[in-house]
């Protein structure tokens, strides 16, 4: 009988090498961050796994899922902003292009 | 427990396949409703996993989240609808193995550790609620607050981020300037 | 009191004058002795009538300068002032055709200025500086034409000569001082004892010095190089005489002995001095032996202890003399020279100048009732009331009858003409004014024999004790003979053996030059010998010490090289050090430089600017860290 939790676990493992290579290989700033996203799924998959199987009377482990749920909005919402910001000022957010502070 | 197992296993991999398939399609609308779907997916995997709260959650952010970046893509993208054919990434080796060796490194973690005796039960969702809201505001407060102060910052930032500069040199000495400058400057 | 200055300083100021104006030179000077004379007649005429006079000068401190006035040294100064007139109106014309009149008059009058003051002191300084004014005119005289070598000669012989004299009269002059206390000679011959003796001798030594005395007579023959006045004015009737005067006027110092030493000098000199002049050659240089024989007689006088009698024949001589010589430089001009042999028979040719001449001649030899006569008795007589009468009466005596021969002869010579014919003769030039000089003197040489009693009234001097016709009777029996060998017989013949010796003046072994000439010449040679060994020696010294010296330089620069070559060493090691150094740790630095900035370049290299390389980095390094911790954390 596999255990649910190794299959959570593995679930949010393989999320979490997906993501990492999204963030690692896509060009545009928007993938880049979804590619976060992917990242920080996998590893709220981990938590709620480790919660539920492990510890299910400590709540801080759902605490630490709602602030990882807080960071990624607030981190899409930053982004998104320097998106614009960038859009503006050199008309796209392909990051192959944003060479600017290289030194 | 199987049925359990069977909805995690599901959800699992239909988040994997949804993930998967943001970066393997071309098509801008695609990748940002594949990763709808993805997290979709995983919120479902909480609710499989009788974290009813946080599935919820998890679902709704995330679909709000996922359409507004739809339609951020929409704006920024060069070719949003991935009809161009080009091949948008790079250092492909690379990124390949380090996500091939990430999810190897956790996936044998997860194998090869003795995680304990696994508790089988779980509270119900009103309990879970009630207990979750007691940490919140009890224990965790200060995380509770500090986290409400990001966001607030964030907005702030964001918004501060996303104004539009302002044009610089606004002349105010020369004479040859007509009155078209000035209403140029007046209509910004 | 201003009499006593008078007859000074007449011909000083004439001196002076005549070397300011140069013109009018012998107006002058006539006038400067025509004053002095007459000054000294006015100063005669207050002595004789009883005035003394002194006057004071100041001086050294305790020993002013004196000038008195007695009978003696106003007789003198009468005879110098008279001399020198007529020799001074001789020698306008004598000195017509000659130059540098000014010189010549000024010296002249100079040179009465001093005698003047010679015979006018009162004390041994003036008499001192007198003295040396006396001899240094003479020399300035005799070699008056000093172009002439002979002249020149002469006149640094007799300077050299007296000179050496005079070194008795200061050794004399400052023992007289000591003993006595008081520089004025009447204070100091009362000295008595051994420094009257001492004394006594010194001032016989100036005084041979200064009268040509044996054995220093030859200056005064030599210096008849000079012109004929000098000759006749200085060296017959004044500065020769002052000797005589000195030794006259310390009569009272001299003790026995001295007395003895004096009568024998004189004795001496008289018989030489008569057989050089016997033997000469020439007029002049006769005369001045003869000079020298005279006053022989004089010391013989004075010796015998009758001081006046040396001051009658003094008188007389002065005159006497002064005339010969005039004549003689009448001659002189007539015939161009003095040698004898060119003046036979100018006598002829010039009969009033050879009366007066003869005259003159005779006066001396002793005729009577010429001055002379009474003179020379009175020194005959002195001679033989002497003490020591054995040597000093048949000295006089053959010294008498010396003269009478030289004297002969010399008339015989200049009447009688040569066998050959007439020698040729001359017109010359200012005759009257020599002939008038001439005349004023033989006068005098003639009469002044009847003056002689009323100086011996007035010097108040003893006479010569008895004797009186015996000394007569035997100086013209002298005198008679004298004259007839001289006319007669010729000097070679007359002298015989003796003529060669004689007519070489006497010379003892080659005289004065070997004896005192030699020896002189010897120890400057000696001396220059030791002056140029000690050079040498001071060269060689030198020449070491330089030797020496360039060792050491070569030493040094042999140092010098060394020290420079290691300090170029020094440089050159320290130059590679430095580029070594700077080369090794400047390349350690660049290269540490260098490697860090490579590093940094590669560094810089990560920094691509591209947010992908970033997350690549990123996630890499989150890898490792958490490697590391979780192995940490699982070790412990």
């Amino acid at each position: 009988m596999t255990p649910v939790l190794i299959l959570a676990l593995l679930t949010g493992a393989i999320l979490f090498g997906v993501g990492i290579y999204g963030a690692l290989s896509q060009t545009n700033l928007v993938m880049i961050m979804m590619g976060v996203e992917l990242i920080l799924a996998g590893a709220l998959v981990n938590l709620v796994a480790f919660w539920r199987f492990l510890h299910p009377e400590v709540y801080a482990g759902q605490m630490f899922v709602l602030v990882v749920m807080t960071v990624m909005a607030v981190e899409m919402a930053v982004g998104f902003g320097v998106a614009i910001a960038r859009f503006r000022a050199k008309g796209s957010v392909e990051m192959e292009e944003a060479g600017d502070l290289k030194g | 427990m199987v049925v359990q197992a069977f909805f995690v296993g599901v959800f699992g991999l239909a988040a994997i396949g949804f993930g998967v398939a943001v970066f393997r399609t071309a098509s801008m609308v695609r990748s940002a409703l594949a990763l709808l779907f993805s997290q979709a997916a995983v919120g479902c995997m909480f609710l499989a996993m009788q974290a009813e709260f946080l599935g919820v959650l998890q679902i709704m952010m995330m679909a709000t989240e996922m359409s507004i970046m739809a339609i951020f893509m929409v704006m920024f993208m060069m070719d949003p609808g991935g009809l161009g054919g080009m091949d948008m990434s790079h250092q492909k080796r690379f990124s390949i193995g380090a996500g091939a060796i990430a999810a190897a490194t956790a996936i044998s973690v997860a194998l090869f550790s003795d995680w304990g005796p696994i508790v089988a039960e779980a509270p119900d969702a009103a309990m879970q609620t009630r207990e979750l809201g007691f940490e919140m505001l009890g224990r965790s407060m200060l995380v509770f607050e500090t986290a409400a102060i990001t966001i607030l910052t964030a907005m702030i930032a964001a918004t501060a981020v996303a104004i539009p500069v302002r044009q610089p040199g606004v002349d105010t000495g020369k004479l040859d300037k007509g009155n078209g400058d000035k209403e140029q400057e007046a209509s910004k | 009191m201003s009499d006593l200055v008078f007859p000074i300083v007449f011909p000083l100021l004439a001196a002076a004058a005549i070397l300011l104006l140069r013109r009018g030179a012998a107006i002058l000077a006539l006038a400067g002795v025509a004053l002095s004379l007459a000054a000294s007649l006015k100063l005669l005429r207050a002595i004789a009538s009883g005035d003394s006079a002194t006057l004071l000068l100041p001086g050294l401190p305790e020993l002013p300068l004196r000038l008195t006035a007695e009978p003696l040294a106003a007789l003198f100064s009468v005879v110098v002032a008279a001399v020198a007139t007529c020799v001074l109106i001789y020698s306008v014309g004598y000195m017509k055709r000659e130059s540098g009149l000014p010189r010549f008059f000024a010296l002249m009058s100079l040179f009465v200025a001093a005698m003047q003051a010679l015979v006018l002191a009162g004390d041994w300084i003036l008499v001192l500086v007198a003295w040396e004014l006396i001899g240094l005119c003479s020399y300035l005289l005799i070699g008056f034409w000093f172009q002439r070598p002979e002249a020149a000669n002469a006149a640094s012989r007799a300077f050299l000569y007296t000179r050496s004299a005079d070194l008795g009269l200061y050794i004399a002059i400052f023992i007289l001082i000591g003993a006595a206390g008081t520089s004025q000679i009447a204070a100091t011959l009362n000295v008595d004892g051994g420094t009257a003796v001492a004394a006594g001798l010194l001032l016989l030594l100036a005084a041979m010095g200064k009268s040509a005395q044996v054995p220093l007579q030859d200056w005064l023959m030599r210096a008849m190089a000079g012109p004929t006045p000098v000759s006749a004015l200085l060296h017959s009737a004044t500065l020769v005489a002052a000797g005589a005067i000195l030794l006259i006027r310390v009569a009272p110092l001299l003790a026995p002995n001295v007395l003895h030493a004096i009568g024998l000098v004189g004795g001496i000199t008289t018989v030489a001095a008569g057989l050089i002049a016997l033997a000469e050659r020439d007029l002049k240089r006769l005369l001045a032996a003869s000079t020298a024989s005279q006053y022989g007689l004089m010391l013989i006088a004075v010796g015998a202890g009758v001081p006046l009698a040396a001051l009658l024949h003094l008188l007389a001589h002065a005159a006497i003399k002064s005339g010969l010589f005039l004549a003689a430089g009448e001659f002189q001009h007539a015939r161009g020279g003095t040698a004898l042999e060119r003046l036979r028979g100018v006598g002829r040719v010039r009969p009033w100048t050879f009366l007066g001449f003869a005259l003159a001649a005779l006066a001396l030899v002793g005729a009577p009732p010429l001055s002379g006569f009474f003179s020379k008795d009175a020194v005959i007589a002195a001679a033989l009331s002497a003490p020591n009468v054995a040597w000093l009466a048949p000295l006089a005596l053959v010294g008498t009858l010396l003269t009478g021969a030289y004297l002969a002869r010399t008339l015989r010579l200049l009447w009688r003409e040569r066998e050959e014919g007439e020698s040729e003769s001359r017109p010359v030039a200012g005759a009257c004014w020599m002939g008038l000089g001439v005349w004023v003197l033989v006068i005098p040489a003639v009469f002044l024999g009847l003056t002689f009693g009323p100086i011996e009234a007035l010097l108040g001097l003893p006479g010569p004790e008895a004797h009186g016709t015996t000394a007569m009777l035997f100086g013209l029996l002298a005198a008679a003979a004298g004259l007839a060998l001289g006319w007669l017989v010729p000097a070679p013949r007359l002298l015989g053996p003796f003529h060669p010796w004689a007519q070489s003046g006497l010379v003892i072994a080659g005289g004065l030059t070997f004896w005192i000439g030699r020896p002189a010449m010897a120890l400057a040679y000696g001396c220059q010998r030791l002056e140029r060994g000690l050079y040498a020696t001071v060269l060689s010294v030198g020449r070491g010490g330089l030797f020496i010296a360039r060792g050491c330089g070569r030493v040094e620069r042999g140092l010098y090289a060394v020290v420079l070559g290691t300090g170029r060493a020094s440089l050159a090691v320290a130059h590679l050090v430095r580029v070594g150094d700077e080369r090794r740790i400047d390349g350690l630095i660049f290269s540490l430089v260098a490697g860090v900035r490579g590093w940094g370049d590669r560094a810089r290299s990560l920094q691509s600017g591209w947010i992908h390389h970033s997350l690549a980095i990123s996630a890499v390094v989150t890898a490792v860290t958490l490697i590391i911790l979780l192995s940490a954390s699982l070790s412990f």
